[in-house]
Formats: C-alpha cells, sequence, structure tokens
C-alpha cells in the first residue's frame, strides 16, 4: 500500500532573490520518471520537507506545462522557511502532493482573466498566469494586479516589469501598486482601488484573490460594484497544515453544515462558499 | 442477519478463545470512576457493565503517539516506519463507538488512505457489546445507538446470556470454528432482546431530533452563553482527546544527538490548544479561547457527509471527563428549542 | 563545525545541571558539542563566547545578575533553563514581598557576605530565546534542544498543558476522581504526566503555560466549586506560577465574583 506521508527527493536547481525575505526555488525531482510524469493544476500546492526539522506546504508558483521542474516562491517566516532560506543548488528536499483543488482554469477558458494579489498571495496567482501565458490564446483579456506594502516587496516585480509593454500589446495588463512607499515611482493605492483599470470584462472574467484574509471583504466589495460575477470569483487560502490530505484536522474552518478542509476542498474557495462558510476568512 | 446465541456459562469459554484470534483487549476498570481497554489476560477481569472508557477505541488505530519515518538527514531521506502490526480483538464495543470508528475510517480511509490507520483497521476484529445509558449518553439523538454494520459479531444482553449478531465474514468464521459454544436463538430470547431495546429506548436523557442542532448552533454563535461556558474552560483539550472521534495530530520532526539521523512523529494535538489555528507569521485563526471552544462545538455537530451523521457520536465521553464539569449535551439543549425537548425522569 | 556551549547556574539546587550531566547520551553531547564553559562540572573557566548558552537558576543575588548579563553578551543564543530561570522557580514565590522581612524571618539577625532578592527569572533582565521547562527538565527535551541546535534549526516549544499528556498515557484524572488539587490544565507539558500517572495531583513544577493561555481563574473556579479555600488555592497555585503575569488578579476575581 502507498504510503501518503512519503516523500520524494527533489534537488535545488536554482535560486533567486525575489526580495529581502522571499527567494524563488527551482526544483526537479530526482527520480527521473517521476519527474516527467509529474504534473499539477495553478493553485495546488506541494507539502516540502526539510530532513529533520519540518514540513510546510508551499504553493506551487510555475505553470504545468513546464514538465520536469516546478518553482516554489517562499518567504522566511519561521523555523522550517529558515532551514529552507539555508539551502544552497545541489541540495535536496523532500516534496509530496500535489494536493488541493487548484483553480478551475479549464472553466477559465474563453474568457477574460483577473488576477489579483497582495504581498505573497502572487505564488499561486503566478502558477495561474503563466499556466495562461501558455496556453494564451485560450484564454481573452488577462489583467494581473500585483501589490504589497513597499515596492521593494512585490514579488516577481521584475518579471513582470519585464514583459510590461510586450503585454500590453498581446491585451495582458500589468498593474503593480503599492500602498506605503513614498519611493516608488509607480502606482500607489491598494490592489482593489485598480480594478477599475484592469482591461477585463467584468461580464466575461474569471476573477482570483490571493492576500492576507483581511483583504478579502473589500476586494469582493469592489469587484461585486464594478459588475464582476460572483459566482466567477475566486480566492486562495492559508491555514496552518500538517498533513495535506485530510487527516491531521489543522485546516478545518467551521461551518456546521459541511466542514471545509482547507487541504482537499481548497485552498481554492469559490465567493458562494465564502459568503456561507462562517470563519473560512 | 445471522443471529445465535451463547449462554452466560459458554461466556468466558469464548471470550478465552477469543485470544486464538489476535490479542484481545476488553474493558477494564482502572480506578474508581474509570475505564479502559487493556489486553487481557483474566477474560473474569472484563467488566461487561462499563459505560465509557477513558481513552477511545481510536488510541488502536491512531496511537497517542506513533513514529512515522526514520530519517537520514545527511542524505536528506524519509524512510517509512511501518511497525508490525498482529492480529487483535477488540471486545466490548459499544454502539457509538463502533459508528465513530468508521467515521473514523472515512477520514483516514479516504482517497489518501492513511497507511497506518489502514494496516492496524484491517488486523482489528471489531465484537460489540449492547449497553444502558446514563445521563450523559445521547446517542439516540445522534442516530447512533444502534448499529447495522461495522462490527464482526455484537453481543445483546439477554436475562441467561447473550443475543449475538453475526456482522461480517470473519465473524461468520469465529461463530463456525466454535459452534458448539452457541445454541439458537429461541422466542424466549428474541422477547428479551425486544424488552431490552425497549427498556433501553426509555432511558436516555433526551429525546427529539437533532438535526437542527448544527443550524441553531451557527445561528446563536453570538450568544452571551459561548462567553460564559468558554470562561469556565480550561483549554485543557480532555474532551477531545477523549472524544472517539477528534482525530486531530500534529507532526514533529526529532533529530538525534548526532544531528545525522531522527524521526518523524505524530501524535494527538487539539484544536483547543492556541498552536492548532497558529500560522507563522503571528496570525492565529483561533486566537481566543472562545474561538477554540466554540470550534470544538462547531466541527462535532457538522455533517459527516460519508455517514449522513454529525461529526459527534453523542458518547458523552467529553462531559464525563471534562475537569471543568462543562456539560456538552446540556449547551446543545439550551442551543435547541426547549419545545420539543421530552425529559425523562 | 561543532557548535560552542556553555552552562551556567545561578540560583538554583543546580538540578538542571545535574539532569543535563546524566542525561544518556552525554558521550554523544560531548562528541557533537564543544563545551566551553560547565560551572558544574568543572569551576574552571571564564565566560567566552558561545553559540548557545544554558542557564539554570533564578536572579536572586546582584552577582547573578552581572553574571547573567556577561552570559548574554556572550552569547548568540541563550536558553532558559527550568522553572527558576523562566519563572523564578520555588524561590521567586515570595515574589511582592519584602525581602528584608522574609531574610529576617529566615535567617534571623544573622548577616550574609552577598546581597540577595527574590528570585526572578531571566527574562527580567536579559533577553531568553528560548525556554526549556522543567523541574528539572526531562532528558528528552534536552537532547531535542541540543539536537535542534545541532542541525542549524532550534526547537519548537510545547504550549499544551500536561492534562495532554495525561489522557495520550491514560492515567485517571485525580481531579475529576479524587478532587485533588491537580495543577495539570495550567502546567506546561513535557513530563508525561509523571505525577498524575503516580495518581498524585500535579503541583505544577513545570512552571504555568506560556502566551497567556494559563486559566488559573478557570481552574480557582473549579477548585473553589469542590470546597477548597481561597489561601489553599493560592498557595499551591504560587509555588511555581508567582510570578506568571496576572496570576494573583485571575484568582481575587473567581473569590470576588461571588462575594
Ligand atoms: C496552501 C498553502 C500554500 C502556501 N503557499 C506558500 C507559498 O507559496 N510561499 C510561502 O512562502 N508560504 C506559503 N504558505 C505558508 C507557509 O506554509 C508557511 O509560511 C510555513 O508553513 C511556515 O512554516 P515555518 O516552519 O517556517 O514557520 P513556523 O511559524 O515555525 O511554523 C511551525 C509549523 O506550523 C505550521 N505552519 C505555520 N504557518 C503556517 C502556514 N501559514 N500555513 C500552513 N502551515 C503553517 C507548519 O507546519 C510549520 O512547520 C502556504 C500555506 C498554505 C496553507
Ligand atoms: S475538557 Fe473541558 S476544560 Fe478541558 S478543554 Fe474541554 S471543555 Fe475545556
Ligand atoms: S463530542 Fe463528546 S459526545 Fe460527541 S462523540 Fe465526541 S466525546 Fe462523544
Ligand atoms: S473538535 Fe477539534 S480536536 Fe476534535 S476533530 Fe474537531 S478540530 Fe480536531
Ligand atoms: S489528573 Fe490532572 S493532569 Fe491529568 S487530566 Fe486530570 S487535571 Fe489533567
Ligand atoms: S505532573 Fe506536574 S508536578 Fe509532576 S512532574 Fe509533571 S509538571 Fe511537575
Ligand atoms: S492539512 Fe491536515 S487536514 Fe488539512
Amino acid at each position: 500500500m502507498h504510503n501518503v506521508y512519503a516523500l520524494y527527493k527533489c534537488r535545488v536547481l536554482r535560486i533567486y532573490d525575489l526580495t529581502d525575505d522571499v527567494k524563488l526555488f527551482l526544483f526537479r525531482f530526482e527520480n527521473p520518471s517521476i519527474a516527467e510524469s509529474w504534473t499539477f493544476v495553478p493553485g495546488q500546492f506541494v507539502q516540502l520537507s526539510i530532513p529533520g526539522v519540518g514540513e510546510v506546504p508551499i504553493s506551487i508558483c510555475s505553470s504545468p506545462m513546464k514538465r520536469g521542474f516546478f518553482e516554489l516562491c517562499i518567504k522566511k517566516a519561521g523555523r522550517v522557511t529558515s532551514k529552507i532560506f539555508d539551502l544552497k543548488p545541489g541540495d535536496s528536499v523532500g516534496v509530496r502532493g500535489p494536493y488541493g483543488n487548484g483553480f478551475p482554469v479549464k472553466d477559465f477558458e474563453e474568457n477574460d482573466l483577473l488576477l489579483i494579489a497582495a504581498g505573497i498571495g502572487m505564488a499561486p496567482l503566478r502558477s495561474v498566469f503563466m499556466y495562461a501565458l501558455d496556453n494564451r490564446w485560450k484564454f481573452g483579456n488577462i489583467t494581473v494586479i500585483n501589490s504589497a506594502r513597499y515596492g521593494k516587496r512585490l514579488l516577481f516585480q521584475k518579471e513582470l516589469e519585464a514583459m510590461r509593454d510586450v503585454a500590453e500589446a498581446e491585451n495582458i495588463r500589468i498593474i503593480q501598486t503599492v500602498t506605503r512607499d513614498p519611493d516608488w515611482p509607480g502606482r500607489i493605492g491598494r490592489a482593489q482601488e485598480h480594478i477599475k483599470y484592469a482591461n477585463t470584462r467584468p461580464d466575461k472574467s474569471y476573477v482570483c484573490v490571493c492576500g492576507p484574509p483581511q483583504i478579502y471583504n473589500d476586494v469582493f466589495n469592489k469587484l461585486i460594484e464594478h459588475g464582476y460575477d460572483p459566482k466567477k470569483i475566486y480566492v486562495t487560502l492559508e491555514r496552518r497544515m500538517k498533513c495535506g490530505v485530510g487527516k491531521c484536522g489543522h485546516c478545518i474552518a467551521g461551518s456546521s453544515t459541511f466542514l471545509k478542509y482547507i487541504c482537499i476542498d481548497g485552498p481554492v474557495f469559490g465567493y458562494y462558499d465564502i459568503i456561507s462558510t462562517p470563519g473560512l476568512i | 442477519m445471522r443471529y445465535v446465541k451463547i449462554k452466560d456459562e459458554k461466556v468466558y469459554e469464548f471470550l478465552e478463545g477469543l485470544k486464538n484470534y489476535g490479542k484481545l483487549y476488553a474493558p477494564v476498570k482502572i480506578s474508581d470512576k474509570f475505564y479502559d481497554r487493556k489486553e487481557i489476560d483474566d477474560v473474569k477481569k472484563i467488566a461487561f457493565d462499563y459505560i465509557r472508557t477513558i481513552m477511545p477505541a481510536k488510541k488502536f488505530f491512531i496511537p497517542p503517539k506513533e513514529e512515522m519515518f526514520e530519517i537520514d538527514i545527511e542524505n536528506g531521506e524519509y524512510k517509512e516506519k511501518l511497525e508490525e502490526v498482529e492480529p487483535f480483538v477488540l471486545f466490548g464495543m459499544h454502539p457509538c463507538e463502533i459508528v465513530a470508528l468508521r467515521i473514523l475510517d472515512g477520514i483516514y480511509m479516504d482517497e489518501y488512505a492513511d497507511i497506518y490507520y489502514t494496516r492496524r483497521r484491517k488486523a482489528g476484529i471489531i465484537i460489540g457489546l449492547s449497553c444502558l445509558p446514563d445521563e450523559y449518553c445521547f446517542c439516540n439523538l445522534r442516530r447512533t445507538d444502534f448499529v447495522d454494520i461495522g462490527f464482526d459479531l455484537f453481543f445483546h444482553e439477554l436475562p441467561d446470556g447473550y443475543l449475538i449478531r453475526v456482522g461480517s465474514p470473519n465473524g461468520h468464521k469465529i461463530i463456525d470454528e466454535n459452534l458448539d459454544l452457541f445454541a439458537e436463538v429461541n422466542q424466549q430470547d428474541i422477547d428479551a432482546f425486544r424488552e431490552f431495546e425497549e427498556k433501553r429506548q426509555r432511558m436516555f436523557r433526551c429525546y427529539g431530533s437533532f438535526d437542527n442542532i448544527r443550524y441553531l448552533l451557527e445561528l446563536t454563535m453570538q450568544d452571551k452563553l459561548w462567553d460564559e461556558e468558554s470562561e469556565k474552560c480550561f483549554g485543557c483539550g480532555n474532551c477531545t482527546n477523549t472524544c472517539p472521534t477528534c482525530r486531530c495530530y500534529d507532526v514533529q520532526d526529532i533529530p538525534n544527538i548526532d544531528g545525522k539521523t531522527g524521526k518523524r512523529i505524530r501524535f494527538w494535538d487539539s484544536c483547543q490548544f492556541r498552536s492548532h489555528g497558529l500560522v507563522a507569521g503571528g496570525h492565529n485563526f483561533r486566537p481566543t479561547k472562545k474561538d477554540r471552544f466554540l470550534n470544538r462545538y462547531i466541527c462535532k455537530n457538522s455533517y459527516f457527509y460519508p455517514l449522513g451523521t454529525s461529526y459527534c457520536v453523542g458518547c458523552g465521553n467529553c462531559t464525563y471527563f471534562c475537569p471543568a464539569n462543562i456539560d456538552f449535551l446540556g449547551n446543545l439543549l439550551k442551543v435547541r428549542s426547549t419545545a420539543e425537548e421530552v425529559k425523562n425522569a | 563545525m561543532k557548535l560552542r556551549i556553555g552552562i551556567h547556574g545561578l540560583t538554583s539546587c543546580y538540578g538542571c545541571q545535574l539532569r543535563m550531566a546524566s542525561v544518556r547520551e552525554l558521550l554523544e553531547v560531548a562528541e557533537n558539542f564543544e563545551i566551553a564553559y560547565w560551572y558544574m562540572v568543572s569551576s574552571k573557566g571564564e565566560i567566552s563566547h558561545v553559540d548557545i548558552a544554558f542557564v539554570e537558576g533564578s536572579v536572586s543575588t546582584a552577582k547573578d545578575e552581572e553574571e547573567l548579563k556577561k552570559i548574554r553578551e556572550n552569547a548568540d543564543v541563550l536558553v532558559a533553563v527550568g522553572s527558576c530561570a523562566i519563572y523564578g522557580g520555588v524561590q521567586g514565590m515570595l515574589f511582592g514581598k519584602e525581602y528584608e522581612e522574609i531574610f529576617k524571618e529566615v535567617y534571623g539577625d544573622n548577616k550574609i557576605e552577598f546581597e540577595g532578592r527574590i528570585g526572578e527569572p531571566l527574562k527580567k533582565y536579559v533577553k531568553v530565546d528560548y525556554n526549556l521547562p522543567g523541574c528539572p527538565p526531562e532528558e528528552e527535551e534536552i537532547i531535542y534542544y541540543l539536537a535542534t541546535f545541532a542541525i542549524g534549526s532550534y526547537p519548537e516549544e510545547k504550549d499544551y498543558p500536561v492534562c495532554t499528556e495525561c489522557r495520550r498515557k491514560g492515567y485517571p484524572c485525580v481531579l475529576i476522581e479524587k478532587n485533588e488539587p491537580c495543577l495539570g490544565p495550567l502546567t506546561v507539558a513535557g513530563c508525561d504526566a509523571r505525577c498524575p500517572g503516580y495518581n498524585v495531583a500535579c503541583i505544577g513544577c513545570r512552571g504555568p503555560l506560556p502566551h497567556g493561555i494559563a486559566w488559573f481563574d478557570s481552574l480557582a473556579k473549579t477548585f473553589k466549586e469542590k470546597g477548597m479555600s481561597k489561601e489553599y488555592i493560592k498557595a499551591r497555585m504560587e509555588i511555581f506560577g508567582k510570578q506568571y503575569e496576572k496570576m494573583d488578579e485571575m484568582i481575587e476575581k473567581v473569590f470576588e465574583d461571588e462575594d
């Protein structure tokens, strides 16, 4: 019988600094047949282990179209993530997954796509974005709103900036905004204040939101005000997780009707799930 | 269903014989007020009249602490650690605990089946035993007071023995291999069985439909009741640790002193603890004692889709073993309309 | 490279150091760490820079304070070891009383050569990075803390009560069964509920739970309902919990409410 908690060895191939406390890691499974067959849906996550230290859930932030490799964008936050920060190319870690439902990207096809990220929330949304770029012909207009407090905290800021002009010609709009940085030359304000600049058509759009829990209500209100369809709004949520497969109980969020396990019922939830499950956000 | 009868004078012989099928565990008295399931050497020590054990039967399938992997830190590898699982027999399981195991099955043996749990579950023979409720029991409200499946044999008390329901191929095998211990069920036994069940049904603390409780609970989460009740709570987690369906566990990597090897262990956790909802950066999804207190009420009363029941089976453990004397059912009854409540004398 | 560690004792019974010196894996500890300073084992040695300093005992004299500050200056990481270092311990029980008064009670008019004070936890004087609770700490935890440091990480501190371990072990609950004043519900776990295991109520020797989750009020209320007096409850809770923030207030509240 297969052990769902068994870990597969992955090597770190490359590491990039994104911000002071966020790095991007490029991984490959050591076992070539796993490396080639392993795939996922944007929005899914892996459980990553540093032997002897512990295990953490991390969203995959690359596109599933790039077989053989995957990227994780990790913020130094505590015990395990600090050790992840000490990794060097060539080091190995244990990985299992992918877990979670992921975004319903098939449903997104033939629609416009609005991605709204705050802080580390850009990590899972980058996977959706990269997937959409790899399948450009399947999607309509695309807007990415990337926000953070300070310019130097914007994840993938350079990557997004570099493609901005080319992207615009392809009906892809990139908006990067900060809330508290007087030195930032670009846009100022919270993500939701920039929804009005998106190139997406509210009646033809799917929306994905990821950020700290406090922002969701404001973002929802603004989206609905602009005419976006609540049925087509998705968020991805965070919780403490120990198993990733619906066993350990840490990620549950209360609703008397159905308990939601963020790890298997989520981490992606629709707007109506959110408003009918107290405690989800 | 197949029914057989065993007479009182043959029961100990039967129990002794059960040891041929695996290690025998059954409830025994461990102190003035408490019982627990222990390995049975002398079958005469088995407590047939026990109501609840201080450790729920989940301990046989998810031990309080277990090693999952050996870690080779130097080579970055986790090696699966599967301890030998020998067959064992749990005698004396009450209906609520049998349903509780089926709830755990739904969690632990779903599409991501847990190998540690599954191996033990497959090695366990479950023998049920009828019971009479005390004031803490409310399995009737949870519709878990009588089980249809989930056991190999089920013993129903009769004045002069037990009526046995046979619930699985393993159960048939045990009966067939010990045929001379059993008799056929006669009319008198059927009458006695019926009488027992009728008497039992009249003994519960309260009656009525309880399916609306989860919605009423959700609607009354702001009530003062929860401030008052959670204030009394110690946050000790005993309610969840003694709950037969609480399955939360924590995982930790424990390095050895050489820094080269270690183990990954898991152990029972509880949502009554601060760190259960804590994430890096200090955000806590259940920051106050009240949040954690309510979380248990919500979790336990939620609808468990695979079985169509709630996660709570109404065993009463969480109240009986609460050192702060907090009455779980009592609080739920306060939430439920009082009109339909029929209290027993 | 081996980590350099220092093991220090302020005012205490040296029980924690003794526990550290008697761990089964002591040889491995010596092999895997460079022990730069260990007062109890060899009284020689100046305080020099270490990666990790383990400090036992409470600050009870001016000399303690001075030494502690020196230890802190010379250590990258400082671990408070045992109830004295974390909460002031038994000698911190008299916290809040006048030192002179107590001194008189104990020593009469005699003089001693150092300037004494009521024992206080290390955190009142220096930054403490980690707590290793116990009275004394358990072997398993000592090794766990050391080993996590050895692999370049740090320990996950327990924030759940003795009750949990009592339940994991399946011991009968002495509070429910015998109305004994068990402090397990507010005491930090790690001893595998040793005392309830012997049918004895926990006296809280490992110290109250951190992070403001030691509910002295709720437990005092239950004790009160079981007929215990305020003085009795206080005296018991003060042994290891005296310097827990708001302990007094929490107990008072319970008795005020219903007076
Ligand atoms: C579905 C999901 C996707 C995530 N994606 C990313 C990502 O792409 N990039 C990123 O940097 N972070 C991500 N996180 C957050 C990341 O998992 C935490 O930062 C990480 O677990 C912190 O662990 P630590 O040991 O460093 O921190 P500590 O605070 O020392 O945590 C100790 C333990 O608590 C648990 N824990 C603590 N915080 C969290 C948390 N936020 N979520 C889950 N478990 C937690 C872990 O088991 C951890 O080992 C994600 C979380 C979830 C649930
Ligand atoms: S057992 Fe009682 S006191 Fe302990 S956490 Fe549960 S409700 Fe609170
Ligand atoms: S919540 Fe209480 S009554 Fe319900 S199953 Fe758990 S312990 Fe039994
Ligand atoms: S009540 Fe708490 S401990 Fe029990 S299963 Fe639910 S979340 Fe876990
Ligand atoms: S005996 Fe003490 S430690 Fe054990 S459960 Fe009871 S109160 Fe808690
Ligand atoms: S049970 Fe209490 S008094 Fe006994 S060793 Fe543990 S913490 Fe100390
Ligand atoms: S992470 Fe364990 S149940 Fe979701």
